[in-house]
């Protein structure tokens, strides 16, 4: 899968009889590709255009301007042949046939999907059983839980075997056990050779499932990498972590002003605020920052390596 | 082909599922035109002409199907906009028609169920006996109106791909419908700039051919007019259904509420 | 006093304006504007096909009858909105009084259904040619206020309803139905079966229409008095219905938590 340049505005209108029209840019020149067998991850912020990206990529969407290609065909000539090799699956509980039963609900898609009647008979009951739903495949969806609900969206988005699968927060609103045998079943996908991309806001996710992520920020890509070269390029470093009672915003300014620091974060807990200082690679800080402290009350003090969320929080927040 | 066929054949068993799951959804559909069947009877019925009372009495029974078609399948693509499937349908490889048209026809089938019941509820409360002198023409004359009615819903349906209000459009058309139709008002009476909108809808034909039917006469002109328009709705539909959902694509219309 | 008679009017406008869904041009100007209009020509038309009856006859009942929509669906939605936005919970934690908070949610109604029963009336002036007195249009207009007071009663009965059987638009249908069949919309109460009679003089619009007709045809409001009367009586019939209904269902959610079950 192959995206250059990617392109989205969107016309605005409000007022009734004085329409105005606003011109939004929603995704701004994004590119990147998978490789045949790679799990890519879209991280960015509400609003930042993932939606509108996987959108375009899977034809729901026509680009304004570049192109994209999946599975080997253009996303705007070839829509039919891209469809048919890829599966979309999107968070939330809507997208369901509610009352119609489960099996129901994926026998419809497969006959849109143009899946052999042979072929449903016996991928139907092997995708219920994949996503564990074997047992309540004869009850009506309206009584689905949301777990259940995105769980049939899965086996629906793999019915007719696609190439390509598109996950767009798929874990969104599930409970934690939902969510790591969600995440189970994704890493199963993979396993069987298919390209996955997936969005997400949880940093976990991303970091134990993807090969590669993408930030995207206000409709730009501001980083790409594996997981462990973000963590790198953006932090490089590790980060202090110190809990302080009453640390005055001078003493702050003074951290802040040490060589080595890059950035110091205040995290108020009530009386406890936690001084988050992302070093520069190499840097030895712990001392100099207490020294600076002098008689503040100080707790628990802890150098750890970056996370992905650190990694990620700079990132989305950097100026 | 064979294929073709076995996926609209599931597509509309399972739609019909969805439709009549809804049991005051169903209800509804055929309670609304046959109240307003009922308060056309009692109207004719003050002056209880036979000859009158038989001609309302058939209209009535064909009534309901507009409703089932006109009003409902305008809404049905706002019914699956809100539910979130309009998008995953759209995805699939298949096109509009063949998502739809099963749709309608599921839709026209508990239209004749509304056929059958305002039949049976004029029969036992009204005590009125619809004298039908060819029942086979009669029934074929019944089932090529809901065949060509599914074709204009599927018209109406359509233009829902773009449009997110166009249920409201729809439940708007219930009343022109059941006037211009002449099913209870004998279109001589309406103004003659009316006519010209009756002709262009296919079950104003349907109509004049089950009247034919039940009163002996030869209903194949009123049919094969109705065919030709039914089958025009159907061929425009087709192509405005393309032309929508690649707007829909243009101007992110699918997945507004 | 003062914050009651706030929350009659301010809170009763706010909540018409949130939880009323229709106030979108594309939805309003099918629904509330072309269907009354349509529905008035439907009848007259087929009472001209069924030779019974005068145009004014179906132009007074049909219009009155169609108020009933935006009278049975706002007062309704006004109710059932908040539970499926699952405010009314929120709603019924406030000290506020109940009477003036729930009446004051039906003058926006009355208003609306007032409007769209006159919409139809001058539908039928304009394009069928009815032609009422001017001097019996004050009266008239008095008449139809009567008449869509006495639906937003209903409507409100049925808000409380719905509060625990949902499927609020169902009813609506339904409801208006039966109105259009049995309250003399388009055959007057003494052509009806007595059954069918008997039941309409118990129901909304019934009386109104038939003193609106009396108007319209020179009649004046003190002869047709008694019918509005009658017809306000049983607004408030309604109403208090409504009322005693929204009181035993919020204590009985109270104990069984009833309310916020969808």
């Amino acid at each position: 899968m192959e995206a250059t340049d990617l392109r989205r505005t969107f016309r605005r209108s409000s007022g009734l009889l004085r329409r105005t029209h606003q011109e939004v840019e929603a995704v701004r020149g994004v590119s990147f590709h998978l490789d045949k067998g790679e799990l890519f991850g879209l991280l960015g912020p509400n609003g930042a255009g993932k939606t509108t990206t996987i959108k375009m990529l899977i034809t729901l969407l026509l680009p304004t301007a570049g192109s994209a290609t999946v599975a080997g065909f253009d996303v705007v000539r070839d829509p039919r042949e891209v469809r048919r090799r890829i599966g979309y699956v999107f968070g939330g509980d809507r997208g369901l046939y509610e009352r119609l039963n489960a099996r129901d609900n994926l026998r419809y898609f497969g006959e849109l999907y143009g899946v052999a009647p042979a072929v449903q008979r016996r991928r139907i009951p092997e995708l219920l059983e994949m996503v564990g739903l074997t047992g309540r495949e004869k009850e009506k969806v309206e009584g689905y839980s949301r777990g259940m609900r995105q769980r049939l969206h899965i086996a629906r988005g793999l019915l007719h075997d696609p190439e390509v699968v598109f996950l767009d927060e798929p874990s969104i609103g599930i409970d934690p056990v939902g969510a790591r045998e969600l995440r189970e079943t994704v890493a199963r996908l993979v396993a069987v050779g298919k390209t996955v991309l997936l969005t997400t806001h949880y940093m976990f996710e991303a970091d134990e499932l993807c090969d590669r992520i993408a930030v995207i920020r206000s409709g730009e890509i501001v980083a790409e990498g594996t997981p462990a070269q973000l963590k790198q390029a953006v932090s490089g470093g590790r980060v202090l972590e110190v809990e302080t009672y009453g640390a005055p915003e001078s003493v702050v300014e003074g951290i802040r002003g040490l060589a080595g620091v890059r950035s110091v974060a205040v995290d108020d807990r009530g009386q406890q605020q936690v001084l988050l200082v992302q070093c520069e690679p190499g840097a030895q800080l712990t001392q100099p920052v207490l020294a600076l402290l002098g008689d503040v009350r100080v707790g628990r003090v802890a150098l750890r390596e970056p996370t992905l969320e650190d990694a990620y929080i700079e990132l989305v927040t950097s100026p | 082909m064979r294929g073709v066929l076995r996926q609209l054949w599931v597509c509309y068993r399972i739609q019909l599922k969805v439709i009549s799951s809804d049991w005051f959804d169903g209800v509804l559909a055929v309670f609304f035109p046959l109240m307003f069947a009922t308060a056309a009877l009692l109207v004719y019925r003050v002056n209880g002409d036979p000859a009158a009372m038989q001609y309302v009495g058939l209209g009535a029974a064909i009534m309901g199907m507009w409703t089932c078609q006109g009003v409902i399948a305008s809404s049905l693509l706002s019914r699956e906009r809100w539910a979130g499937t309009l998008e995953l349908v759209v995805a699939t490889p298949v096109s509009m028609t063949r998502v739809l048209v099963p749709t309608t026809l599921a839709l026209s089938t508990v239209g004749l169920y509304c056929v059958v019941a305002t039949y049976l509820w004029e029969r036992w409360v009204f005590g009125l006996e619809l004298q039908v002198l060819s029942w086979p023409l009669f029934v074929v004359a019944v089932l090529l109106t809901a065949l060509t009615l599914a074709t204009f819903g599927f018209f109406l349906s359509v233009t829902a791909v773009r449009y997110r209000v166009s249920w409201s459009l729809g439940a708007a058309l219930e009343y022109p419908g059941w006037l211009l139709c002449g099913f209870v008002v004998p279109l001589a009476i309406l103004p003659a700039w009316t006519h010209p909108l009756s002709w262009a809808i296919p079950t104003t034909w349907g109509m004049a051919a089950v009247r034919d039917a039940a009163s002996g006469a030869s209903p194949w002109s009123n049919l094969a007019l109705c065919a030709a328009v039914g089958i025009g709705y159907a061929a425009v539909a087709a192509w405005l259904g393309k032309v929508l959902v690649e707007s829909a694509r243009r101007h992110a219309s699918l997945s507004l509420r | 006093m003062l914050t009651n008679a706030r929350i009659f009017f301010v809170g009763g406008l706010l909540s018409y304006r949130s939880l009323f869904d229709w106030l979108s041009p594309w939805i309003l100007v099918p629904s509330l504007l072309v269907s009354p209009i349509c529905q008035v020509l439907l009848f007259a038309y087929i009472g001209r096909g069924a030779g019974v009856g005068n145009d004014e006859f179906y132009v007074i009942g049909n219009a009155l009858s169609y108020a009933a929509i935006p009278c049975l669906f706002a007062m309704g939605a006004t109710i059932e909105g908040e539970r499926w936005g699952q405010t009314l919970g929120i709603v019924l934690a406030t000290p506020a009084r109940r009477i003036p908070l729930f009446l004051g949610r039906s003058l926006p109604v009355i208003v609306n259904g007032w409007f769209v029963a006159i919409v139809g009336i001058l539908a039928g002036v304009v394009l069928l040619h009815t032609s009422i007195p001017a001097h019996s249009w004050p009266a008239l207009l008095v008449a139809v206020a009567v008449a869509s007071t006495s639906c937003t009663g209903l409507g409100l009965a049925m808000g409380a309803v719905t509060l625990r059987v949902r499927q609020g638009a169902v009813f609506g249908n339904v409801l208006f139905c039966v109105l259009l069949v049995f309250s003399g919309v388009n055959v007057s109460l003494d052509q009806l079966p007595t059954w069918m009679a008997r039941i309409g003089s118990w129901l909304p619009l019934s009386h109104a229409i038939e003193a609106a007709r009396g108007i319209a045809d020179g009649e004046s409001l003190v002869e047709v008095g008694g019918l509005l009367l009658d017809e306000l009586g049983i607004a408030v019939l309604y109403a208090v219905l409504g009322l005693v209904l929204l009181r035993f269902f919020e204590d009985e959610s109270r104990r069984r938590a009833t309310l916020d079950r969808m």
